[in-house]
């Protein structure tokens, strides 16, 4: 089966260790996946904030040329992205006048039979959990890592069609395997401000700040993600989180394709884990210090 | 707080509301659970639950001028927790739009409105976000120059900020996707 891969926008840029990291674990395991051709950039919340239908149309047109290019399946990594493709898709499929409407000014058909997969899912359903569980080898035992999900994984759930909306375990499940111990804790879907990092700071860290400092508390050694919106507003305002309310997070936030590549025994380099402004010294160290 | 309302234009905001929504006003009993649930309810000067009354009455230019509307970060859960299936969420996107398509611009977040603007105009004219010249022109708008600097060094030290954006081949295509539906 063909596996179209939609990268999307964030991760060419300010989250490139996501991508790097989930293309040398993709390697490792020898998936190959395919980038849409000429993709756009999904319109993520600004266009379903002010626009309904180009909030539709922007991601459709990346949903109809993978369709063309023979694909069934589409990774998403980004939590965003593949919310708003799996909004298009739901809306194309329940509204046939607007489906009409988008595939006209397309000029290409959409037939709604692609299978839409955010990073979680795509590891526990298209990898299998036997797979990852036969790739670690470099076990992340004594390490506590809180998995923090955000709100466009699960969120809405009629549409998202995944996992628990209150209490997700799948990112949980998947730390579990690399031998490291999930932490439990109250803020695991709480929203991090997301798109108004930049135009509301101060909201953003109000929200962010609550997320992180109930993470320190349950004893975590770090955070991991799915998003990189959640990453920037964990990881790239901590600093200044720590700032405002006074009070030390030293916090490293890491992607769950950099945490699997650990426990495959990739070298933290080609991670790109050196591209997070919290550095995880601390905790590679711990993980050295386990062999 | 002024609030004369003519039927005839109660009906029609309601009306035109709950076409765009694809869902019944009158589906909300007051309960609150979206508002009590929101990660911004601390900064709204409406309450989600307060908006949908207020839109049920034809209140438009309290609702289009609201902080609410563009303080709601689109978490979705408002519309997760109602226990009526209402679209909570869904209303914010509608009001917006129609304020958007209005010409109403908020007085008290208009930074928000700004940045939404700004983005879908990076996505008209590159296909795709180039982040830093989003930034940048999202700067420049909000004469917020210095807001944010101080990230950028360590940021383009670790090689978060690229300097050139990549466009794509079909901007044809996206022209006229925009076309149609902007």
């Amino acid at each position: 089966m063909k596996l179209a891969y939609y990268p999307g926008c964030s991760l060419k840029g300010t989250s490139f260790e996501y991508e790097v990291s989930l293309l040398k674990i993709l390697e490792a395991m020898n998936i190959e996946i395919k980038e849409i051709p000429d993709w756009n950039c999904c319109g993520a919340s600004a266009a379903h904030s002010i626009n309904h239908n180009l909030a539709i149309a922007l991601p459709a047109r990346n949903l109809a040329i993978a369709e063309k290019d023979g694909c069934e399946s589409v990774l998403a990594p980004c939590a965003a992205c593949s919310n708003r493709l799996k909004n298009a898709d739901y809306e194309l499929k329940n509204d046939d006048i607007l489906k009409k409407k988008i595939t006209d000014s397309l000029e290409m058909p959409y037939d709604s039979k692609m299978s839409i997969n955010n990073m979680l899912e795509f590891l526990i359903g298209t990898v299998g959990k036997d797979k990852i569980k036969s790739m670690v080898k470099k076990p992340l035992s004594g390490l506590k890592v809180a998995s923090y999900y955000g709100c466009l994984l699960v969120r809405p759930p009629k549409v998202m069609q995944f996992d628990d909306p209150e209490n997700p375990v799948t990112m949980d499940e998947l730390v579990a395997l690399t031998g490291a111990e999930p932490v439990d804790y109250s803020f695991k879907t709480e929203c991090c401000g997301a798109i108004n990092s930049l135009s509301k700071p101060d909201v953003v860290m109000a929200l962010t700040g609550n997320v992180l400092y109930d993470i320190k508390k349950h004893g975590a050694d770090l955070v991991v993600v799915a998003c990189p919106l959640c990453h920037s507003n964990l990881d790239v305002r901590q600093r200044e989180i720590e700032r405002k309310y006074d009070e030390k997070l030293g916090l490293p936030v890491l992607f769950i394709t950099e945490l699997l590549g650990l426990s495959f025994g990739i070298d933290p380099k080609d991670l790109a884990i050196d591209g997070h402004m919290v550095a995880a010294d601390k905790v590679l160290k711990k993980i050295d210090q386990n062999i | 707080m002024k609030t004369v309302i003519n039927e005839q234009s109660r009906r029609n905001f309601a009306a035109q509301v709950e076409s765009m929504l694809h869902d019944k006003l009158a589906k909300c009993y007051q309960c609150g659970k979206c508002s009590a649930g929101c990660p911004v309810n601390f900064e709204m000067d409406y309450t989600p639950n307060q908006i949908i009354k207020m839109t049920e009455l034809g209140m438009e230019d309290t609702v289009l001028n609201s902080k609410t509307i563009w303080l709601c970060v689109s978490c979705n859960t408002c519309s997760t927790r109602c226990p009526k299936g209402f679209e909570v969420t869904g209303i914010m996107d509608v009001l917006r739009e129609i304020a958007e398509k209005k010409g109403v611009t908020s007085k008290v977040e208009k930074e928000v409105q700004m940045f939404h603007e700004v983005f879908l105009d990076n996505v008209k004219s590159n296909g795709r976000i180039f982040e830093l010249e989003l930034v940048g022109k999202y700067k420049l708008k909000t004469r917020h120059l210095f807001r944010d600097m101080f990230l950028a060094p360590k940021m383009l030290e670790k090689g978060k900020l690229k300097m050139h954006g990549e466009k794509i081949a079909d901007l044809n295509q996206i022209a006229k996707i925009f076309k149609d539906f902007e």
